[in-house]
């Protein structure tokens, strides 16, 4: 008798024993999941309809994401589905070139065979909405970056039409835009090269266009300027090689995540395919990522001098983590950042020109972190590099009662000590503080 | 070494038991629900371990729990703790206001109606106008409690809204001075010998005014009063008990409005007063249009249904539904969550249809999108649910003729009804041809 209520005690000791060990095991998975648990089960009981379990699950990864920052958010199952897998990550468009018209987004152009021209979007559209969310009043650099997103992705317009009546919806699916090609121009005996997107082929064009231009001009070559405006970026590799063109070494990139271990550098080897050539780099609000990482990188070795307005401010790493292997769809996180040689976070503060020239249609906020103070770091982020000095003691603009072409262009040949071409209404100011230490 | 091998054994069997009891005890039987956690836990553990910086867990989860709310409808909302305290400090008739009644809809704040005499209605500002910035801040990703309160501030201070009107090409701005908005619910005059009697929103002082309005109608008018006309349009509503309460005193008893929420168990019916009806069982008609919604809608679908009044105008907004607030415990905040609708007497779900006229008929100034009787969201319930409403979309609306001039048509064609509709005869013959 004593043996067996022996051991009726060891078994409801160690059944309580082990209830306890579970149910602190799964306290410790956070008192905050089970918060969320509360409330899901709440919604699921008092709710006026069925909401049903998956809609509710993905409307909360989907705040949970979204919430983070403007480039994170949730695949669901069927969007994920969708997605070319092998274009994962890369960045795609429409194929429209857009326009502020008061507050409203107006179509300037639709680019040949792109999504856009191929669903029939006019020139002179207006875009009402993006997915649902209506879009005027928002800032031209914001709804660019609405329309863009990964390759394959779906994406919703809504129209409104000269002569159609009612707004209509127009469903969309992102491509690269393979139209992005590099272009480059002689002006004078400067190189001018624009490069409109980070893609497959920007590197090897950028190359062939530095040789083009040697050819072209000869030993009288002043300078080169690469115009990275309105540039949305695109593949960190090929912004990585296009920096590496120019430099002889140095870092060009780091990409840190959320551990010190997680720290990738990018290096430039030896080489400089423009000869130690003086180079202007042209930025405006519309450069953002890649063009950010290449105009940083020139900056902080001082190779180049930037010239134009304050960037996007677009130096963030998004990776996509499946969810069951993709059936409950996919994150798509923000893991890492990019940091310009000298430490500075592109995502934060976008890449700030040495000289502040603004374009006849640039607005007084594209240079308001500039003038006459210091650009501030929010304070957390102190530890994070030098603290970014502006010496831009003045905006540079044109003559409101002369029309330019592109004065940010004519700007910089000046710069550069080359001769204006006849398109130029006048000289440029002479810019009193500085030196062009840039020539030979 | 006996014992030993019974404790031993008895331990084991003991933990085991434990195991084995102890999901059934957590309800992780309901196997779709577990997974659907499991889902979000497996979120929230990758966010957690590789977001580029580190996030509190409180904030993701609150972010969660607002994305999952919010999701469901755009009056359904997560409140934080701290916002959760903050509204129920929240002192009433401290801040100036616009006069404004909204909702939120494709990321956009719609206005539902301006009450009269507020500055929103002295500004111009009308039902369907979207606002899509507040002083210059776009609306683009806030949440419609946040822009409720942006509009809200000190009296007399100014603020400026950046307006989208259906119909116009370009966007707008208007500046509006912050009034304590008092609302005079109830207004009336003499038509001839109709008795009119404007209702603007649903307060505490509702139905006593629109009792005092009947009273001194009928000792103004005497034995000629040919009846009454009350006025719902641009109503957004108020309070459910004074609709309850200006239904009855048409009504002689029966059912005004029911509440339904997702059990059968939770419907609850208000009904009537018997002996309410205090018009002495005149003719009524009610005048309604896009900017009447909720109590309004309540009140004009109990007549409706009842057939103690015939409605006039434009198919109503379509607001019917009921938020409850939630706590979800110690320090948890709170859900303001649906969690039921109001049905008129006879079945119909204000929030889905709102309350479709039996006369159709538009103002000169009502644009085309007005002129839609039958909502396109109504196009996709299943055929035997539309059946009356269906029926009644099909007839055709009714313009003021071209050459004479209205002030209000909508009125007048109501003053007709209730003189015998010789002027409705010969518009609809001359319309006819």
């Amino acid at each position: 008798m004593k043996g067996l209520s022996l051991a009726l005690l060891s078994a409801a000791v160690a059944f309580c024993g082990g209830f306890a060990l579970l149910h602190l095991a799964n306290a410790d998975s956070s008192a905050e999941l089970a918060r969320f648990g509360k409330a899901y089960a709440t919604v699921r009981a008092d709710y006026v309809d069925d909401p049903g379990d998956q809609a509710l699950v993905e409307g909360a990864i989907s705040g949970m994401l979204g919430k983070l920052d403007p480039h994170s958010s949730y695949f669901d199952p069927r969007t994920f589905a969708a997605m070319q897998v092998k274009t994962e990550g890369q960045y795609g468009g429409l194929g429209l070139v857009i326009s502020l018209d008061d507050s409203l987004i107006r179509v300037v152009q639709p680019i040949d065979d792109t999504p856009a021209s191929r669903a029939g979007i006019k020139a002179g559209d207006h875009i009402l909405s993006i997915d649902g969310k209506q879009v005027t009043g928002l800032k031209l650099d914001d709804v660019q970056d609405k329309l863009r997103g990964p390759a394959g992705t779906k994406v919703v317009l809504s129209i409104m039409r000269e002569g159609t009546k009612d707004p209509f919806d127009v469903t969309l699916t992102r491509q690269i835009i393979a139209v992005e090609a590099v272009t480059h121009k002689r002006e004078g005996d400067v190189g001018y090269i624009k490069i409109p997107a980070f893609n497959e082929h920007t590197d090897a064009g950028v190359k062939s266009a530095v040789e083009a231009l040697q050819k072209q001009i000869g030993p009288h070559l002043k300078g080169y300027i690469l115009d990275l405006r309105d540039d949305g970026g695109g593949l960190l590799d090929q912004a990585i090689a296009v920096s590496d063109e120019f430099l002889d070494g140095g870092e060009i990139v780091s990409v840190r995540g959320r551990r010190p271990s997680d720290t990738q550098r990018y290096d430039a080897q030896a080489g400089d395919i423009a000869k130690g050539k003086p180079i202007i780099i042209l930025v405006n609000g519309g450069t953002a990522s890649a063009s950010e990482i290449v105009a940083g990188a020139l900056q902080d070795h001082k190779r180049a001098r930037v010239e134009g307005s304050v960037t996007f401010g677009k130096g963030s790493v998004q990776t996509v983590v499946p969810l069951n292997d993709g059936k409950d769809g996919a994150l798509h996180m923000t893991t890492a950042r990019y940091y310009t040689p000298s430490g500075r976070s592109i995502q934060t503060t976008g890449i700030i020109p040495d000289v502040a020239v603004a374009d006849s249609s640039t607005d007084e906020a594209a240079f308001e972190s500039l003038i006459g103070r210091e650009a501030n770091l929010p304070g957390h982020l102190a530890a994070e590099g030098p603290e970014v000095k502006s010496d831009v003691a003045s905006v540079i603009r044109p003559d409101p009662k002369k029309t330019y072409d592109d004065f940010q262009l004519s700007y910089a040949l000046g710069l550069l000590g080359s001769p204006q071409a006849v398109r130029v209404e006048r000289e440029p100011p002479p810019d009193p503080d500085r030196t062009d230490n840039q020539s030979n | 070494m006996k014992r030993y091998a019974l404790v031993g054994a008895g331990a084991l069997a003991g933990f085991a038991g434990a195991m084995m009891l102890f999901p059934a005890v957590y309800g992780a039987s309901d196997m779709n629900t577990y997974r659907r956690l499991d889902v979000f836990s497996d979120a929230f553990e990758l966010v957690r371990a590789n977001y580029v910086r580190p996030v509190e867990d409180k904030e993701l989860i609150n972010n969660a729990i607002e994305g999952m709310v919010s999701s469901l409808d755009p009056h359904s909302s997560y409140m934080d703790a701290k916002a959760f305290a903050d509204m129920q400090i929240q002192t009433k008739g401290e801040f100036g206001g616009l006069g404004l009644e909204v909702t939120m809809e494709d990321g956009l704040v719609k206005v539902i109606s301006p009450i009269d005499d507020t500055p929103a209605a002295k500004a111009g500002l009308k039902t369907g106008d979207f606002i899509a910035a507040i002083d210059q801040t776009p609306i683009q990703g806030m949440e419609l409690d946040d822009a409720i309160a942006k509009m809200r501030g000190p009296q007399g201070s100014k603020v400026s809204l950046t307006i989208l009107r259906p119909g116009s090409k370009k966007p707008f701005d208007v500046t509006l001075t912050r009034a304590i908005v008092h609302v005079d619910s109830v207004k009336y005059h003499k038509e001839g010998d109709v008795g009119y009697v404007r209702i603007s929103a649903f307060n505490e002082r509702t139905a006593s005014g629109l009792e005092k309005a009947v009273k001194d109608l009928r000792q103004e008018i005497g034995g000629n009063l040919k009846g009454y006309v009350i006025d719902l349009r641009n109503d957004p509503g108020g309070l459910l008990d004074q609709a309850i309460a200006v239904s009855g005193d048409f009504l002689n008893g029966g059912e005004v409005v029911s509440t339904r929420g997702r059990h059968s168990d939770d419907t609850q019916r208000y009904t009537a007063k018997s002996g309410g009806d205090i018009t002495g069982g005149k003719p009524v008609i009610v005048l309604i249009n896009g900017g009447t919604a909720s109590a309004s809608e309540i009140v004009a679908g109990a007549l409706q249904d009842h057939n103690r009044a015939k409605i006039v105008g434009m198919t109503s907004f379509g607001k019917g539904s009921v938020q409850t607030i939630i706590p979800l415990g110690e320090g948890g905040g709170a859900l303001r969550l649906t969690t039921a609708r109001y049905f008129t007497p006879s079945g119909h779900s204000i929030q889905a249809q709102g309350i479709i006229p039996d006369y159709a008929v538009a103002q000169p100034d009502d644009d085309d999108s007005a002129t839609k009787l039958l909502r396109e969201s109504e196009a996709n319930l299943p055929g035997h649910l539309l059946g009356e409403n269906a029926k009644k979309a099909k007839q055709t609306i009714i313009h003021a003729p071209a050459g004479k001039k209205y002030d209000d048509f909508q009125l007048a064609y109501a003053l007709d009804l209730l003189h015998g509709g010789k002027m409705i005869a010969s518009i609809k013959s001359a319309q006819a041809n």
